[in-house]
This record gives C-alpha cells, sequence and structure tokens, in this order.
C-alpha cells in the first residue's frame, strides 16, 4: 500500500513537471545566460532606473507644488501619476527578480553580496525587513543561496514601497491638508531609490558571475546543452 | 497464456522491433544507451515467451527476465541523470546526493524489509523496485526543471512513458496481493495491454517526436 501510495505520488510529479516542461524556452534562457551583452546590459538598466527616478521625483515635485498653491485636485491627479510610474517600474523590478533568480541558478558558482542592511532605508516596514534579511544571511552557508535571500527581499521591499505608495496617495485624497502622506510618498521614492541601487548591484553580481565562465567553455558548454538535438 | 494474451504479446513484439529501428533510425539511441539495451532486452523476453511458452513462461525465468528488466529500469534513470546534468557541476553534485540517498534507501528497503525474492512473494518485493526506479526518474525530472537543465525531447518523452506504466504496475501487484492467484490471468492480460500501450507511445516518439526549433548557438549570434 505504501509502495502504491508512493509511486502515484511521484508518478503525479514527474508527469507534472515534465507536462509543463519546454525545452525551447530553457535553451533560450540559457542562450541568454551564455550571450549576456554584460557592460551593456548593466548600462542600460542603470539607464532606465536613473530614468524612472527622476520621472517619479518631478511627478511628486510638480504635484508638491500645485499643493501648496492649494490646487488639490492638480495635485492629487499628478500624486497618481507619479504611483503609477513607480507601479510600471515596479513590476519591471519583479519581472527582472525572477528572472535572475532562475539564472542564480544556472551559473556554477556566484560573486557574494555583503548582507542585507537598513541602513538605506527609510520606511520602517522595510527596515525591519532588511533587519531580519540581514539575520538569516548569517545562516546561509551558500553564495547562490545568500543571492536569493537578497532577490527576496529586494522583491518584498518593492512590493512594500508600491502598497506604501497607494496608501499614502489614498490617505492625500481623503485628506488634502495632512502633510503626513506627502512625506510618506517621498521616503517611499527615496526607497525605491536604495532598492534599484541594491538591485543594481545583485545585477552585476550576477552578469559578473555568467562573464567568469569564458568565451571558450560558454561554446563548449552551449554544445553539450543543445548539441543532442541536432 | 491464452490466445488474447498472446495476440498482444505479438503485437508488442511488433512495437518493440519498430521502436527499435526508431530509435536507431532517428539517432536517439546515443541518448540514452541503456533504453536500447531494455528494449533488446524486452524484445527477447518476449520472444522467448509467445514462441516457446512450454519452455520459457515459468516462474523461475519470469523472476530472471523482472531482475533484468528492473536493472535496465533502474540504469535507465541513472544514465537520464547522468546525460541530463553533466554538462552543469553544480546541479551534477546535488543529483548524485539525491540519487544516492533515493538508492541507499531503496536497498535497505529491499534488503532489511522484504523478504527473499520469489515468484511467489513477488508483491512483496516487486513493488518496492518498481518504486525505486520510478522516484529516480521523478527525481530527475523536478532537478532538471528546479535547475532549468535542457533536457532533450526522447529524454523526456522515456520519462513520461515509463512512470505511468511503472504505476499501473505497482497497483496491478497490489491488486493481485489483496486478491490473490485467481485474479492472476486478468491481471497479467491488463499489464500486457498497458505495456502495449507505452510501447506504440514510444515508438510514435522515437519516429515522430519533434526537433524543437533552437535558439541561434554562441556562434551564430556573434
Amino acid at each position: 500500500m505504501l509502495e502504491l501510495a508512493l509511486s502515484t505520488v511521484g508518478c503525479v510529479l514527474l508527469c507534472y513537471t515534465l507536462g509543463r516542461y519546454n525545452r525551447t524556452l530553457t535553451l533560450q534562457r540559457w542562450h541568454f545566460v551564455l550571450n549576456a551583452p554584460e557592460r551593456q546590459a548593466i548600462e542600460s538598466l542603470r539607464q532606465r532606473m536613473q530614468l524612472d527616478s527622476a520621472l517619479a521625483r518631478q511627478a511628486f515635485e510638480t504635484a508638491g507644488q500645485a499643493r501648496e498653491d492649494d490646487r488639490h485636485p492638480d495635485a492629487l491627479t499628478v500624486l497618481r501619476v507619479a504611483l503609477s510610474i513607480l507601479e510600471d517600474a515596479g513590476a519591471d523590478r519583479l519581472t527582472r527578480l525572477r528572472a535572475m533568480g532562475v539564472y542564480s541558478r544556472m551559473v556554477r558558482a556566484i560573486q557574494p553580496l555583503p548582507p542585507p542592511s537598513a541602513r538605506p532605508f527609510r520606511g520602517a516596514e522595510l527596515r525591519t525587513v532588511a533587519s531580519l534579511a540581514g539575520l538569516v544571511h548569517r545562516f546561509l552557508v551558500g553564495a547562490g543561496e545568500r543571492f536569493r535571500l537578497w532577490l527576496l527581499v529586494l522583491g518584498l521591499g518593492v512590493r512594500i514601497v508600491l502598497r506604501g505608495g497607494r496608501r499614502s496617495a489614498d490617505a492625500a485624497a481623503r485628506g488634502p491638508e495632512s502633510a503626513r502622506p506627502w512625506e510618506a510618498f517621498a521616503r517611499g521614492i527615496d526607497d525605491f531609490d536604495a532598492l534599484d541601487s541594491s538591485h543594481l548591484t545583485a545585477f552585476e553580481a550576477l552578469v559578473a558571475s555568467l562573464s567568469a565562465v569564458d568565451r571558450g567553455d560558454r561554446l563548449r558548454l552551449w554544445e553539450q546543452i543543445a548539441g543532442d538535438s541536432r | 497464456m491464452n490466445d488474447l494474451q498472446l495476440l498482444v504479446a505479438h503485437a508488442t513484439k511488433v512495437a518493440l522491433i519498430a521502436l527499435l529501428a526508431g530509435i536507431a533510425w532517428r539517432g536517439r539511441v546515443r541518448l540514452c544507451w541503456s533504453f536500447a539495451l531494455y528494449v533488446l532486452a524486452a524484445l527477447l523476453g518476449n520472444v522467448l515467451v509467445s514462441v516457446w511458452p512450454s519452455t520459457f513462461l515459468l516462474p523461475s525465468v519470469w523472476v530472471l527476465k523482472q531482475g533484468v528488466y528492473d536493472a535496465l529500469k533502474v540504469a535507465i534513470a541513472l544514465e537520464l541523470a547522468f546525460r541530463v546534468f553533466s554538462a552543469l557541476p553544480g546541479a551534477a553534485r546535488t543529483a548524485r546526493a539525491v540519487i544516492l540517498v533515493l538508492l541507499a534507501s531503496s536497498t535497505v528497503a529491499l534488503g532489511l524489509l522484504a523478504p527473499g525474492s520469489s515468484y511467489h512473494t513477488v508483491w512483496n518485493w516487486q513493488p518496492r523496485v518498481t518504486t525505486a526506479a520510478l522516484w529516480l526518474l521523478t527525481a530527475t525530472a523536478l532537478m532538471a526543471v528546479w535547475y532549468q537543465v535542457p533536457m532533450h525531447e526522447w529524454q523526456r518523452a522515456i520519462m513520461l512513458g515509463l512512470a505511468p506504466y511503472l504505476l499501473v504496475f505497482v497497483a496491478l501487484l497490489d491488486l493481485l496481493r489483496r486478491r490473490g492467484w485467481s485474479l492472476l490471468e486478468p491481471v497479467t492480460t491488463a499489464e500486457a495491454f498497458v505495456y502495449l500501450g507505452l510501447v506504440l507511445f514510444w515508438t510514435g516518439a522515437a519516429w515522430w517526436g519533434d526537433a524543437p526549433q533552437l535558439a541561434p548557438t554562441p556562434a551564430e549570434a556573434s
């Protein structure tokens, strides 16, 4: 009876995982990993982050100006524009974090990152998460696991900032005179910038780990991986 | 062996020959040598039992034949794991540890918990061997997906076919254990039909399996 139960579980797991397995997609991911256009990818990500930050700050400052001029409806509209910029940027970061998690399992070794710290962040929730992650970091041994802990913290951080931004925008709509939601939103933008900075560091570490595999090795690895299907 | 079983055995024989031809013609043999050996052994066993039943359709021959099949199924699982992870040392290290644990625990389960293997206690030891082979395949599949390791469609087809068959085999043995030898004939007939289905599935995959479209290689991209 035990064997039957074990076999059933094993068979279901195998059929489920292999049923969803897509070789072409997997090969494409490997192709990206083995051909990462290193410096160019880092530079384009840095520029994108700078642009997102500049747009969000510009919108927030414009909203703050409108609020000072007592044009509250305009201020709220522009504040929501700033929030939507952060939401778009957050979706982009979360997608990349997921992809980085996948690629981090593909490389042989990964460049170590410093333990997560609460220092760069201003929001209480985010500081708590970073502090806890700093503690967990000490108990992890492998650089890969530590790297994925970083990714987890960054993903949680983006979600915390976006949720805080939505709350602040709602609170600003309810009480246009109150300065508190505006201060919280400003803290959120600062935290988003700090998260972006860590995101870029993690991306650079991953790219450095990939480029540690030299071109000849990459070609040989690719031959081993994809050669069977020719 | 009744007429229906004989008919299914002959159909299986034809399907096994077509499968062998398919894996040889389409160059699938080098993707898993143990599988080719297993198909050869299955064909040999089928020929001996269906052409000379009075000589080879005996409990002792069945136990010997099943032992060879079991060893080859475990070899298929091990070879697939080796081939899938050979290019990636990090993943291969984890795969080796997992496979070692599975092999050790199944050896303990067989050596200490099951009595000596004989035809009359088949339901005591055979399900354990089959479950161990199935879990070796499952572990390989799970790790391949976890590490995003590219696996050939043919290797995937071997696993996708073998696992459900092994499950059915364990279920039929369990039925035999609970209901006794009176159910031997329907159980063996059902197993023969399921096995024929498995061989036909593999034959289809060997001859007409998709050749996946590849992304350009680094050399082509540069």
